[in-house]
């Protein structure tokens, strides 16, 4: 689907609207996106796509994806919580996940940025050296 | 067997056992060898990306909820939603002496079957060029062997001359017959144990062109015994837009390590017409906004941040030199299009190729009344010098005085002596390709038409006396050349020797 400039330009303008102290509002997207329905204002398709993959990257932004070979225990994932937040801010999601595929250890996704402690990591660490 | 165990314990004792931090990102789309990239937040510009499987990008566009990168090798295999990982890497190749001889794509790695290229340098493609203090004015001569060039547009080590002229005009034979000469130099000063001759190596950075026509310089240039001091960079018209993008990058970058290292090193890019039409296919697959001619805006500083790395610079500094030599391809003669002016404004002269030369006969066909150099003068050596300075002038006033003539036959004798003059100066000037002359031939050969000891000489056999004098003074009078080139200056005793010499040569003359 074709998105025009003006579309994207306003879709921007609404997503920006929707934040709140740096942190997405998720009443105000809701509330947003009902509107936007109600009015139907000229190319408001292409808005309401445009806003949905800026809220999509901004919900990827601010979740927290760790994964662990074993299920965690609730005071380990309340303390990777606190750090995490600690590092990034408040308004992250978290979510756990188990892969044993990584052997042991933790793989952490924040956004783009990937902290891999895990030994399937290091192995293709190892590999790459080789 | 102890080694391969202790180089396997040196390996994994290499590795950090902590965790490792990635800036990581999706492929949202991939096409005409442009990726762009969701993620991503920590990627630089122009930095090296890793799609996996040996396939590296390079980020050029960074907007604000994703980066446009161009893909460096084959990209059919990348697929979207594809992880891709910053390396915090610039894109860099391998410079240094190991790549003389070799034809290299512009990555570096080599093209011609010679087996890897081993060097443990290497430099970045982008590189800001030196500044103010680093640079040094330029004073020693490129001697191109060609002698119109050598004598009326001369060109200096570290300077950028552009050589711009319409489809098969000899842009091309320009440079390989600079690089022959500068290969015979080299070669004979290496013979001769002569540690006060700068070696000139060169690097010939083909783009967009044919396989076919890189193939013929190669060969030309592997006969002529050139390639032991050359380099050749290709980006052929089968490459992809963005290694043609990148080629006289990665050629300048290999040249630079020259300028760096105490030597001195000559590159020709051809042609940056190509090479701007390669630009703006990229930057419209970006999606960057298209201006003129729908090149980008910036198109003017992709030309001038290349050519202004071509520099001559101080001791301090690498005491090194780059000469650039870019070539354009005009429309129909037309100097005044977009890429043309840009580039003509960035140089320090120019060497105007005219086809309507090319077909009277006159090669190389060099418009003396449009080409300049702006700073090669301060090179020219002095015998050049000597008789060289009225030569451009003399040429201009016969093209004026030929003009008139053609409207009438009653000519006073000074006329007419002019015209004959300057008939015998254009058949002096034209040269074979491929057959560069040494600058005391040059010198000698000038001053005989200058003092008019050509005049009798019909014009049809001019080429011929020529051949046959230079011939003479190189194998009989080898003395006088020599002192010719040692002194660099025609000293009173030398005129007279030369005067001499060809007084002689004129006597046993058929």
């Amino acid at each position: 689907m074709k998105i025009t400039k003006q579309a994207r330009r306003d879709a921007r303008q609404l997503f920006r609207s929707c934040m709140a102290n740096g942190v997405l509002d998720e009443n105000r997207v809701r509330q947003a996106v009902q509107l936007v329905i109600q009015d139907k204002p000229r190319g408001y398709l292409g808005l309401l796509n445009q806003f949905h993959r800026l809220v999509k990257l901004e919900i990827a932004r601010r979740t927290a994806r760790i994964e662990s070979a074993t299920a965690l225990s609730p005071e380990f994932q309340s303390q990777v919580q606190t750090e995490l937040t600690q590092k990034y801010g408040t308004g992250l999601s978290f979510l756990f996940v188990q892969n044993p595929a990584l052997l042991g250890g933790l793989r952490i996704q924040v956004g783009g940025d990937v902290y891999n402690g895990s030994v399937q990591g290091r192995l293709a660490a190892l590999q790459e050296n080789f | 067997m102890s080694t391969l165990l202790q180089d396997i314990e040196a390996q994994i004792s290499g590795i950090k056992t902590g965790v490792t931090k990635q800036n990581v990102g999706t492929v949202r789309e991939i096409g005409d060898g442009v990726a762009k990239i969701e993620g991503l937040s920590d990627a630089m510009l122009n930095e090296m990306l890793d799609f996996g499987n040996g396939i590296i990008g390079l980020a050029l566009n960074l907007e604000e909820t994703e980066v446009g990168a161009i893909v460096l090798g084959d990209y059919t295999s990348i697929s979207e939603g594809q992880e891709v990982r910053t390396t915090g890497k610039l894109l860099q190749v391998p410079v240094g002496k190991a790549l003389l001889g070799r034809v290299v794509n512009a990555l570096g790695q080599p093209l011609d079957g010679k087996g890897p290229i081993t060097t443990e340098t290497f430099y970045p493609v982008e590189k800001i060029a030196p500044g103010i203090i680093k640079r040094k004015s330029v004073s020693q001569p490129v001697q191109t062997g060609i002698m119109a060039v050598d004598a009326m547009i001369p060109i200096g080590r570290g300077q950028r001359e552009l050589i711009i002229g319409d489809r098969s005009t000899g842009k091309t034979t320009i440079g390989v017959d600079t690089i022959i000469s500068q290969a015979r130099l080299n070669r004979a000063a290496e013979e001769a144990k002569n540690t006060e001759y700068r070696p000139l190596y060169c690097i010939y950075v083909a783009i967009g062109q044919k396989q076919s026509n890189v193939a013929r310089v190669v060969a030309v240039l592997e006969e002529a015994g050139a390639m032991p001091y050359t380099i050749i960079v290709s980006a052929s018209a089968s490459d992809s837009a963005t290694n043609q993008y990148l080629a006289p990058f990665s050629g300048c970058a290999m040249g630079e390590w020259f300028m760096d290292n105490a030597m001195d090193a000559l590159i020709i890019y051809d042609d940056l017409s190509k090479h701007a039409v390669a630009y703006r296919q990229v930057s419209l697959v970006l999606k960057r906004p298209s201006g003129r001619e729908a090149y980008p805006g910036d198109v003017f500083y992709l030309h001038s941040r290349l050519l202004e790395r071509s520099a001559r610079v101080g001791e301090k500094y690498g005491n090194g030199s780059l000469t650039g030599l870019p070539i354009i391809e005009t429309q129909a003669g037309d100097v005044s299009a977009y890429i043309p002016t840009n580039v003509i404004s960035i140089t320090d002269g120019q060497i105007y190729l005219e086809t309507d030369l090319f077909y009277q006969g006159i090669r190389p066909a060099i418009s003396v009344g449009l080409s300049v150099s702006r700073v090669g003068s301060a090179a020219q050596i002095k015998a050049m010098k000597q008789v060289a300075g009225r030569v451009k002038l003399d040429l201009a006033q016969f093209r004026e005085l030929a003009a008139f003539a053609q409207f009438g036959s009653d000519l006073d004798a000074k006329t007419q002596a002019q015209l004959e003059r300057g008939k015998r100066i254009v058949e002096v000037f034209k040269q074979p390709q491929y057959n560069p002359m040494p600058v005391e031939v040059q010198a000698a050969t000038l001053w005989t038409v200058q003092n008019g000891l050509m005049d009798d000489v019909p014009v049809d056999k001019i080429k011929d006396f020529q051949f046959k004098l230079s011939d003479y003074l190189s194998s009989r009078k080898t003395a006088l050349m020599d002192k010719i080139r040692a002194e660099k200056a025609l000293s009173d005793q030398l005129i007279a020797d030369l005067k001499a010499a060809v007084t002689e040569f004129k006597q046993t003359y058929k």
